[in-house]
């Protein structure tokens, strides 16, 4: 009854999607667009959980007194300033925009921008061509960067074409491979998820 | 409100510049807060659009009639809401160790939904549209359409897919042609993988300039 319930519930979810993608019909839509709906209605739900759990988790840090312990209040005033003013006001208020604006914005983009000095040091690494396949590695990313920017242009003026030309044919190879190679996988094991055979996400236990 | 604005956003992005230096107690701040803000932001638009417009407001417009004076506005639909309504809620069994198996059904749904479709959408957009875009060029050959350049770029195409994939095809031995053909597809994928990095680097160096010119012009403007 606690696997095999789920079991039957995917195999009925995965089964009828699939039909409704190949079938027209009026019927087929509206059961495809009410099935939608109620994966996005789930989804919230489980958000509310990984929400709860991660409450649970500083908590437990503060009652531990964990090493950073005090950094879990920042946590919680982020959160409880956020949801206060987002959940009953909605997305829209000023406020809430205030602190999207001010606060998660451009934290979200200096935290990415971090990593440029990180993938420079990455790069000294990874960078040394001691083989053929290094040294590809090394000349294609440079002529890439150097053909993003004007400077590249400057040095000879047919470095944005040549890195197009990169970028068009043997970049775009090697990716629709990768891609195909993907979707297959994604593919065999979606069939395998539906059929039962993989059960994983069901977790340990009865 | 807008200057108050710019001197905390200053403050927060020099708080994490400040880790370049070292994990010290200003750059653990806006992680925190980045974290806390983050989730609750996350709540906030899953609440409103989703929970509400594809939940609510259907079932509350099919509850209506019942109350005195207000009348019907949609049908009996409504009230199928509460079936992902209570599959919802079972992920809350996850709170109490006897009853996590709850969370098997809603999951079973979400993942059964998940893989129904991506099949179809992996077919259509991945497979075929990429093997379409790799051998549409073979029929402007044949059409007598294409330069001989862009009939070198067709060749080099296919023969750039074909390596690929035999390099991450393992059930056979890589020995004899297959190795040659797979030392090939590493070529390009290494040439793939170095123009991935190449953006990357660009893209991250790009959000760096952008807020070294926050910082220099929009907060150090406030100053002088």
């Amino acid at each position: 009854m606690r696997r095999q319930v789920p079991l039957v519930l995917c195999f009925f979810f995965g089964v009828t999607i699939i039909l409704t993608r190949f079938s027209p019909h009026p019927f087929s839509q509206s059961f495809y667009e009410e099935v939608n709906s109620w994966a996005l209605i789930i989804f919230p739900f489980a958000f509310v959980l990984a929400t709860v759990t991660l409450i649970r988790s500083h908590v437990t840090r503060i009652r531990r007194r964990s090493e950073h312990w005090q950094y879990s209040f920042i946590v919680f005033a982020g959160l409880i300033a956020m949801v206060v003013i987002g959940v009953p006001f909605g997305p829209q208020h000023p406020v809430f925009e205030w602190l999207f604006n001010n606060i998660q914005v451009p934290m979200d983009a200096t935290m990415f921008s971090l990593l440029a000095f990180f993938i420079a040091s990455a790069a000294y690494r990874a960078f040394r061509a001691r083989t053929f396949e290094a040294t590809l590695l090394l000349v294609t990313a440079i002529i890439v960067m150097i053909g993003n920017v004007p400077i590249g242009d400057l040095i000879w003026s047919e470095t944005s074409s040549v890195k197009q030309w990169i970028l068009n044919n043997p970049n775009l190879s090697a990716r629709r491979g990768i891609i195909l190679g993907v979707s297959l996988g994604v593919i065999s094991q979606s069939i395998r998820i539906i059929l039962g055979i993989e059960r994983s996400y069901l977790g340990g236990g009865d | 409100m807008e200057l108050f604005g710019i001197w905390v956003t200053a403050f927060l992005t020099l708080c994490i510049y400040s880790f370049l230096y070292r994990d010290n107690p200003f750059y653990r701040f806006a992680e925190h807060l980045f974290i806390g803000v983050s989730v609750g932001y996350g709540i906030v638009l899953s609440i409103h659009q989703g929970f509400i417009p594809f939940a609510w407001d259907p079932f509350w417009a099919a509850v209506k009639p019942f109350w005195p004076g207000i009348p019907r506005e949609a049908g009996w639909m409504g009230l199928l809401k509460l079936i992902p309504i209570a599959m919802g809620l079972l992920f809350f069994g996850g709170l109490s160790p006897r009853h996590t198996w709850l969370i098997r059904y809603p999951s079973a749904i979400l993942v059964g939904f998940g893989s129904g479709i991506s099949i179809p959408l992996m077919l259509q957009t991945f497979i075929f549209e990429q093997t379409r875009g790799t051998i549409e060029p073979f029929a402007a050959i044949n059409a007598g359409t294409l330069s001989p350049w862009g009939i070198v770029e067709a060749v080099l195409m296919v023969v750039g897919v074909v390596c690929t994939l035999t390099y991450f095809f393992f059930s056979v031995e890589h020995r004899g042609p297959i190795n040659w053909l797979s030392k090939v597809g590493i070529g390009f994928l290494m040439i793939g993988f170095g123009s991935a990095f190449g953006n990357t680097v660009m893209g991250r160096v790009a959000l760096l300039i952008q807020r070294v010119d926050f910082l220099l012009n929009d907060w150090l403007g406030t100053i002088f």
